[in-house]
């Protein structure tokens, strides 16, 4: 078959040409793109790959040109020992760029990886700029932060009115606050509490130990109840709470410990307590008062008809007498039991509380022997006349005074004072001797109806009580401080109305 | 394992081919003329091989979202076709001598095949005008690098704009 052969020719000549051109277009471009980012490898590898085109194209296309060339003017012998080298330059171009192009995943896996390594550099770099720039100011604020955190806690630390202490596990004291120093009693004079064993100021070493077992165990202990010691030798109840702050070592381990002191709240309960036992004994007593009372009535009565009939000098009226006198007796009993429980009102009427004082000593004095027994007086003049029943106050402070009298003994002396505190509008009577003092276990009982320290016969049990119930219907108060050996001191406590 | 355990056994009957030829053995191997042809065609082959990887990567990577990248597949996807050609071109009238051609004068051109072979005059007549693949081929490449310079401008001036 014969064919024209000018459309090969053209195509061939024109193709060629078109091949060099648009190959060599491509390496400048790709030359642009490299000088535009001279570190990007995909650019460096594309600019390799074009490359390899543009000498491939170069190579063909010369060729082709060449052997048209050659053929066409007649000289084909020429061509012939051009040709092999034109052929294995194109074999080798071919296998160049193939090469190269198998690569291009490698080389697209670095260019990723590089862009990523870049943006966390840039990002680092911006940061350690940033850093750079405001480090002046960032530390400024965050020590500013931090003086502010640390005075807020040390203020906590300070002003805190409960113990708070910082130990180590074995119990060493690294820190205690003010309130702390207070609590145990010191003052700026003692030696520093830093390195003393915060298990030496419990009165029980085995409540230490609980401590130190519970925090080992479980981290923490909550309202432990115990007795700590005071620099006086006196014991505080307190109750304790502490965690287990763990250091970076367990030798940097501390415990924080929050102690109360409780013991105020422990002597108010028992205030209560004995005020709640008070008025149960009190509503009994009244009870059975009543009901002994009339009966009592009966027998006085009766009693006294019989001795209208007796002689004076019989047996039979004497027996009458002694059953008369020992009525009498149980009836006053009975009165100052319905005294006790407040089961009649007081009579009230205006009254000189340092008058009916001195009116007392007088009948005392008068009354009783008591020229060894130094009475001292301390009378507040501000004192305005109080609105009391005149008789049972009267007999309140006979029932103090003579008990005072009775504790000083022979010798010695009795204070008796009177203080008024307008802020609280109450006056404060207070009668204090120079005897044994009361008994601790005792203290909890003196006000109890028919409870007295004195040998049988010589008292009743119901002076302090009576006396309890006169000044708790006036809405007062009475109480006593008392130590053994050092006396004791009974305050009435009257409202000023 | 496995594409290594293959390529050692291509080397093995490779070697034992090289190595149980008797006269071959005898001297330097001799590169007689058919070796030319058969190296252009394996480099051939080899490029289509290259190629259709470059066209691989493209589309797993998603490069081919990008204008400029996609051209440069068009591109690979043309160097393909063209190789595909040439390849063609040379099979019938080189390496197996299935056409013979030669040129009576200036304007024609006589392609006879030997047996009968009908219609393969005219494949090889249009297989000749290779460069109608190869040109478009160049000028996907250079487009798509053209579009990748102006992209990158685009985003260069972004960032500096930022």
């Amino acid at each position: 078959m014969i064919l024209q052969a000018f459309p090969i020719w053209a195509v061939d000549l024109t193709g060629s040409i078109l091949m060099i051109v648009f190959s060599f277009l491509s390496l400048r471009i790709v030359f642009a793109l490299k000088k535009r980012d001279p570190n990007n490898v995909v650019w460096t590898y594309m600019l390799m790959f074009c490359f390899g085109l543009a000498a491939f194209a170069v190579s063909r296309s010369a060729g082709h040109i060449l052997k048209q060339i050659l053929l066409l003017s007649g000289h084909a012998a020429v061509w012939a020992p051009i040709r092999p080298f034109s052929g294995a330059i194109n074999t080798f171009m071919f296998v160049f760029v193939g090469s190269v192009t198998l690569f291009f995943e490698r080389v697209w896996n670095v260019y990723q990886q590089i862009l990523k390594d870049k943006q966390v550099i840039q990002a680092a770099h911006e940061q350690l700029l940033y850093l750079n720039q405001n480090l002046e100011g960032l530390v400024t604020e965050r020590s500013e932060a931090l003086v502010l955190s640390e005075q807020k806690y040390r203020r906590i630390f300070e002003v805190s009115r409960d113990m708070i202490l910082v130990a180590k596990k074995d119990g060493e004291i690294v820190d205690l606050n003010p309130a702390g120093h207070a609590m145990l009693g010191r003052d700026g004079t003692d030696r520093p509490i830093t390195g003393c064993l915060f298990g030496q100021f419990f009165s029980k070493a085995e409540d230490w130990d609980v401590i130190r077992q519970k925090i080992s165990k479980q981290g923490f202990i909550l309202n432990f109840e115990t007795d700590l010691k005071v620099r006086d030798g006196s014991n505080i109840r307190a109750l304790i709470s502490g965690s287990l702050d763990k250091g970076l070592s367990p030798d940097a381990d501390t415990v924080l410990f929050l102690v109360k002191d409780i013991e105020e709240r422990r002597s108010m309960e028992k205030q209560l307590a004995q005020a709640d036992k008070l008025a149960s004994i009190g509503q009994l007593s009244a009870g059975i008062a009543h009901e002994i009372n009339n009966p009592l009535g009966i027998i006085l009565g009766y009693t006294q008809l019989l001795l209208r009939k007796e002689k004076v000098e019989s047996e039979r009226y004497q027996d009458l007498k002694t059953i008369e006198k020992h009525v009498r007796s149980c009836k006053a009993i009975v009165k100052d039991l319905l005294n006790f429980a407040k089961s009649s009102r007081p009579k009230l009427e205006e009254i000189r509380i340092n008058d009916a004082i001195e009116d007392v000593l007088g009948f005392i004095q008068h009354h009783s022997r008591a020229e060894h027994i130094e009475m001292i007086r301390e009378y507040d003049h501000r004192i305005p006349p109080l609105m009391l029943d005149e008789k049972k106050i009267k007999q309140v402070l006979l029932n103090l005074i003579m008990n005072a009298k009775h504790a000083v003994g022979h010798q010695g002396t009795i204070k008796l004072s009177t203080e008024l505190n307008a802020a609280a509008n109450q006056v404060a009577i207070k009668v204090k001797d120079t005897g044994y003092g009361i008994e601790k276990n005792n203290l909890s009982k003196i006000f109890d109806p028919f409870f007295s320290t004195k040998p049988t016969g010589e008292g009743t049990g119901l002076g302090l009580s009576v006396s309890y119930g006169i000044i708790k219907s006036h809405g007062g108060d009475i109480f006593v401080d008392s130590e053994p050996g050092k006396g004791a001191q009974f305050t009435v406590v009257l409202p000023v109305l | 394992m496995h594409k290594m355990r293959m390529a050692l056994s291509v080397v093995v009957i490779f070697l034992g081919s090289v190595l149980l030829d008797a006269d071959a053995a005898m001297a330097t191997q001799a590169h007689g003329a058919p070796e030319g042809i058969y190296a252009h065609q394996m480099a051939h082959l080899f490029f289509i091989f290259s190629m259709g990887i470059l066209i691989y990567w493209l589309r797993i990577r998603k490069l081919v979202k990008e204008t400029g990248w996609r051209f440069i597949q068009y591109s690979a996807l043309f160097f393909i076709l063209w190789n595909i050609d040439t390849f063609v071109v040379h099979l019938l009238d080189e390496q197996f001598g299935i056409l013979s051609v030669d040129y009576p004068d200036f304007w024609h051109i006589r392609i006879q095949p030997h047996g009968n072979l009908n219609g393969m005059e005219l494949l090889y007549y249009l297989a000749k005008l290779d460069h109608l693949l190869c040109v478009p081929a160049l000028l996907f490449l250079y487009s798509g690098l053209k579009r990748l310079l102006k992209e990158t401008g685009v985003k260069a001036n972004g960032v500096e704009a930022q």
